[in-house]
């Protein structure tokens, strides 16, 4: 049985993998190509004349201040959820919180619902409140939408986490915010690394939100910049692939470094909650 | 409630030692409308090995929590030495604890573990001095090849000592050990209780104890303070509580197995009752007063004359290599006795058994349940 099952999991894995990577290969092709050979028939997966110029475009084009912004705006969020994140894991950990039970339902509730819901009253608000295309405006969004998923997360590896270490490093000499940063946190650092990892790619990937709350082009997320190599005559098809693998890096890096702590934060998340 | 306090300071305890008194005044902890402990007034001298002992839930690890701060009062007074501590945060009462589970920091090198309580804020302890006393103290306890080890990759025994280093490393007032011991294998347990009792030697410290292990509270005890419903039954030093216990629970509760008690009535200077009479030895009053009688199994001998005090019918014996236990129905009572190996009985024989002497019987009160004194 095992036998025979063999090739049938290898041939699905590898159209799975065509599937998944096809794209992000066509591509990287493609941003190499010169604009001349991307529509080459019969079409060229390995360029034979691989040339940077769309590269170049894309910083000719300031598109590398949209890349820092991504990351400033990414980085902001992730640090303003794992904050607050902890502080109300914590709190929901180890104090007698009245309808605790309701708030974490409360917080589930949350990340179920799109966000694209509440972005048309989000954005009537933040005009309200003068925040509308300025430069916090995604951190504090984008942590708002990261922050259920923290304080999920925090609280479970948080409960998991003896309350007799706390007590030992207090009686050890530490005040309990000591405590808590010398003896919980570090425990809790899958957790963090989970929420900080997810908070990352969401930040970053973001599309829908940073199209409706940032008009400025100097305050522009990467994803928004580049859909502007979408012309009306046309695209750019070469920058915008490059476009595309530039954006691409971030997000496989920090999956790839910390991938253990993702998929173990999911499902400490699902099962010890 | 019969109480007697061992407070001599110990002969050989270390001049050195920052070992203080610890007291206890009138002090109870409520849970909303539950009482988990009241009227605890204990008085511990400096460099006194102390054990609260007593059944799972009998308020001990909340009596001594209450001293580390980790719980607070709701009534009462604690002082150790002449500061009172009752309200005082754990990191400033200057005591020391070692965990039933040994609460070691998962993600410290055994050496940053012991040297953690150095390094805390308060004390600015200088490297080169953290150093000196982590490594001392390991070596002391058989540690000081494992220190750059992580407490996942030592055993039972060696976290336990990691716990003792981590307490001693700094020279408390007052150590706090929340059965310590538990968690070890029979074997290591015997051998780290003998080291335990060598430590507290060596260091002259005072010591709070918690067990539910009698054999534990008996070896390691200046004195023993037995607990029961969150109240103290009885305390005094080990062979006090042994011999003289204050009422039921304590004769029932230390030994093992535990004292036999039999229910019976005065009459005519004794106390009889189905399958026995004893001579009475306490001051009971009048006469058909239901007394309880106690006798430990290791006070009865075989009695084969017809002036025996207990008779009945042996239901097993159970050969133990330096002894043999005798069970036996006396009565409606099943009552125990350690007699000798050789011990010629089976189970159906008729069996007569007297106590070696008259004093070492025990009389309570059936109605109370306390001693009877002679």
């Amino acid at each position: 049985m095992r036998r025979l099952n063999a090739p049938v999991l290898v041939i699905g894995c590898l159209l799975g993998a065509v599937v998944a990577l096809g794209p992000i290969l066509w591509a990287l092709s493609t941003s190499l190509k010169p604009t001349s050979r991307i529509f080459a028939v019969p079409p060229e997966l390995i360029p034979s004349e691989p040339v940077p110029d769309h590269y170049y475009r894309l910083i000719a084009e300031g598109v590398h201040w949209a890349f820092l912004n991504s990351g400033g705006y990414a980085m902001a969020a992730v640090a303003l959820s794992l904050i607050f994140g902890v502080i109300a894991g914590y709190g929901l950990s180890r104090y007698p919180v009245p309808g605790r039970q309701l708030i974490l339902v409360l917080f589930v509730g949350a990340m179920a619902v799109p966000g694209f819901a509440v972005l048309l009253p989000t954005q009537i608000m933040f005009v309200e409140l003068g925040l509308y295309n300025s430069w916090a405006a995604l951190p504090i969004l984008y942590a708002g939408h990261v922050l259920p998923f923290a304080v999920w997360v925090t609280r479970a590896h948080f409960n998991a986490i003896p309350r007799e270490l706390e007590q030992a490093a207090q009686i050890d000499g530490y005040s309990r915010a000591e405590a808590v940063w010398k003896v919980v946190l570090p425990g809790a650092r899958p957790a963090l690394l989970a929420a900080a990892t997810f908070g990352f790619l969401h930040s970053w990937n973001d599309y829908v939100t940073a199209t409706t709350m940032i008009d400025s082009p100097d305050k522009r997320t990467l994803t928004v910049a580049l859909i502007f190599f979408q012309g009306f005559h046309g695209r750019d098809w070469g920058a915008l692939m490059a476009g595309v693998i530039v954006a691409t890096i971030p997000p496989v890096v920090m999956f790839l470094l910390f991938r253990k702590y993702l998929i173990g934060g999911f499902s400490d998340g699902s099962v010890k909650g | 409630m019969a109480r007697s306090r061992g407070e001599s300071v110990r002969p050989d305890q270390n001049p050195a030692s920052s070992a203080q008194s610890v007291r206890f005044v009138a002090v109870g902890k409520s849970y909303g409308a539950v009482r988990a402990v009241s009227g605890i007034d204990i008085a511990i001298a400096p460099g006194q090995f102390v054990t609260l002992l007593g059944p799972s839930g009998c308020g001990k690890s909340t009596t001594l929590n209450m001293i580390a701060g980790l719980e607070m009062p709701t009534e009462g007074r604690i002082f150790i030495g002449d500061r009172d501590v009752t309200t005082m945060k754990p990191a400033d009462r200057d005591i020391a604890m070692v965990f039933q589970s040994y609460a070691l920091y998962p993600h410290l090198t055994l050496f940053e573990n012991i040297a953690f309580p150095l390094r805390a804020r308060r004390r600015r302890t200088p490297e080169a001095e953290v150093d000196r006393k982590v490594r001392e103290a390991a070596r002391m306890l058989g540690l000081d090849k494992l220190l750059d080890r992580y407490p996942r990759a030592i055993s039972g025994g060696q976290r336990q000592r990691v716990a003792l280093g981590r307490a001693m490393v700094r020279t408390p007032t007052v150590y706090l050990l929340d059965e310590p011991l538990s968690n070890l294998d029979q074997q290591l347990r015997v051998q780290m209780r003998s080291e335990l009792k060598d430590l507290h030697q060596r260091l002259g410290a005072t010591m709070m104890y918690v067990t539910h292990d009698q054999g534990e509270a008996m070896t390691l005890s200046d004195m023993i303070v037995v607990m029961s419903a969150g109240r103290i039954e009885q305390m005094g030093t080990p062979r006090d509580l042994y011999e003289s216990p204050a009422n039921l629970f304590v004769a029932r509760f230390l030994g093992e197995p535990g004292m036999n008690i039999l229910d019976g009535t005065v009459a005519g200077g004794r106390v009889e009752g189905p399958g026995f009479a004893a001579p009475l030895t306490a001051a009971t009053g009048r006469d058909r007063r239901r007394v309880m009688v106690g006798i430990r199994p290791e006070d009865l001998v075989e009695d084969p004359t017809r002036a025996a005090m207990l008779r009945g019918r042996v239901r097993t014996v159970e050969y133990l290599g330096g002894r043999c236990l005798l069970r036996f129905d006396v009565g409606d009572r099943l009552v125990v006795a350690f007699l000798p190996p050789g011990a010629d009985l089976k189970p159906g024989d008729d069996v007569g058994l007297s106590p070696k002497h008259a004093g070492r019987l025990c009389f309570f009160d059936a109605e109370t349940g306390l001693a009877l004194q002679a």
